[in-house]
């Protein structure tokens, strides 16, 4: 297979809007405040149409109609706006179908906001400083797919043999017969589209969560714990399935008990018809 | 018609036009039952094993929960006049991801729970494909009792099971 042509199609993807790139450059930006977000969004009558109908969703349960970015920001916070403003620039390139995968149309963004849902969630819990990277990195992590489906349709017996007969995950079967991953594809969608280093390492580092696992940083953890989850409960689950590695040292380091794992599930359910709902509306349905 | 199964869901019917769908079992457990005589089938896709984690939510949709939810599958068959003795069980899912072992392993505690009220009840599957790292849909025709399996990224197959 020529690495080429798969990285050549990088360009092939809908690139990030003005907006949504300035929105991303203030959330890469430890320098910046959450704030100037408003600035740049308010000029942007597309998206804000869009955030405000997604600030309006049962799935955040707000009494009162929002009706302007200043109030969505008073409701509910610019933590929660920001992730809302990604998700609003970042759907039109994880709708479609990705055949590959075995994924139909809307599968992939589910699994992207679901994971970026269930991230934003547990980052809460814990109080991490950096949800908006968190949460766009989570909604972005899987962009590898959309370039590498149509490979992995054609190689996908060769694949799977190597998951089924070889025990290898299948990203580490994806590396072996096509010479590159959707996680390592992904990251380069992002540096492309100049996300920052932070967010560029965790896209890559996904499904290897051991790299990071010396040190405070909770960022991958956190986002593969919500990875886990999502797999779990079949969502996003296409010809790759359940096929990836395990790691129970990620759990120990976030002390993630199985008990914490089932609730996480049963709130998750609790949710999904006002997820359901917000992937709709996101996803332009 | 199609009648699909969400995720911590349940659906019964006798309508002979329906075909009952339930999508993307990962650690879930799916379970058919279809009485033959009667031509009704129902479908539970149930997430976790036991409704302790939670009564407050299992009060509130007892279809998460295998202890729970399979017999409520039962009885909503019966009601429409399926017996125990006729009734064909078909168990699908408990997927895990790979190297997932000891209480993490919830597709597997899944499945324990299962064969636990299976065996204290007399119920014997005649079809079953559990564990693994696949996902797994279900459609099952409810005139015929005709199931087909669909594991994620290959064709569907005909189930073997009445």
């Amino acid at each position: 297979m020529d690495l080429d042509i798969i990285i050549r199609k990088i360009d092939s993807l809908s690139p990030v809007s003005v907006t949504g790139s300035k929105v991303m450059e203030i959330i890469s930006n430890p320098e910046s405040s959450l704030g100037e977000i408003v600035d740049v969004i308010k000029y942007d009558q597309g998206l804000t149409a869009n955030l405000l109908r997604l600030c309006n969703s049962a799935y955040f349960g707000l009494r009162v109609k929002v009706e302007s970015i200043s109030q969505a920001v008073a409701y509910l916070g610019l933590t929660k706006v920001a992730g809302v403003v990604m998700m609003a620039s970042l759907s039109k390139n994880l709708t479609a179908a990705q055949k590959g995968y075995d994924l139909n149309e809307g599968e992939l963004w589910k699994y992207a906001v679901s994971s970026a849902l269930i991230v934003q969630s547990l980052a809460e819990k814990r109080n991490l400083g950096n949800i908006p990277c968190l949460f766009t990195s989570a909604l972005l992590k899987d962009i590898g797919k959309v370039i590498l489906s149509t490979h992995i349709r054609d190689a996908f017996q060769q694949i799977i043999i190597k998951v089924q007969k070889e025990g290898l995950t299948f990203l580490e079967a994806e590396k072996e017969v096509l010479g590159i991953d959707h996680a390592e594809l992904g990251a380069m969608v992002a540096e492309k589209w100049r996300f920052s280093p932070e967010m560029v390492f965790i896209i890559r580092n996904h499904h290897d969560p051991m790299k990071i696992l010396i040190g405070d940083d909770l960022s991958i953890p956190i986002i593969y714990l919500a990875d886990t989850v999502c797999m779990m409960v079949g969502i996003g689950g296409g010809a790759d399935g359940l096929a990836y590695r395990y790691y129970q040292e990620v759990m120990d380091r976030l002390d993630f008990t199985e008990l914490d794992l089932q609730k996480t599930i049963a709130d998750f359910w609790e949710k999904n018809k006002s997820v359901e709902e917000m992937i709709n509306i996101s996803g332009g349905h | 018609m199609e009648i699909v199964v969400g995720v911590g869901d349940m659906k019964v019917s006798n309508n002979p036009e329906a075909v009952i769908i339930t999508y993307a079992l990962g650690s879930c457990i799916g379970v058919a039952i279809y009485d033959p005589f009667v031509k009704v089938g129902g479908v539970l896709h149930y997430m976790l094993p036991e409704s302790s984690l939670d009564p407050g939510k299992a009060g509130k949709n007892p279809f998460m929960f295998g202890d729970t939810g399979i017999p409520l599958l039962f009885k909503e068959t019966y009601k429409y006049g399926a017996t125990k003795n006729r009734l064909k069980v078909m168990v699908l899912g408990g997927a895990q991801i790979l190297d997932q072992g000891g209480l993490f392993n919830i597709g597997n505690r899944n499945h324990t729970i299962l064969r636990k009220m299976f065996w204290k009840n007399n119920v014997t599957a005649s079809f079953e494909d559990v564990g693994g790292v696949v996902n797994r849909t279900l459609k099952l025709e409810v005139k015929t009792g005709e199931a087909l399996l669909k594991i994620s990224g290959n064709e569907s197959r005909k189930i073997p099971w009445i």
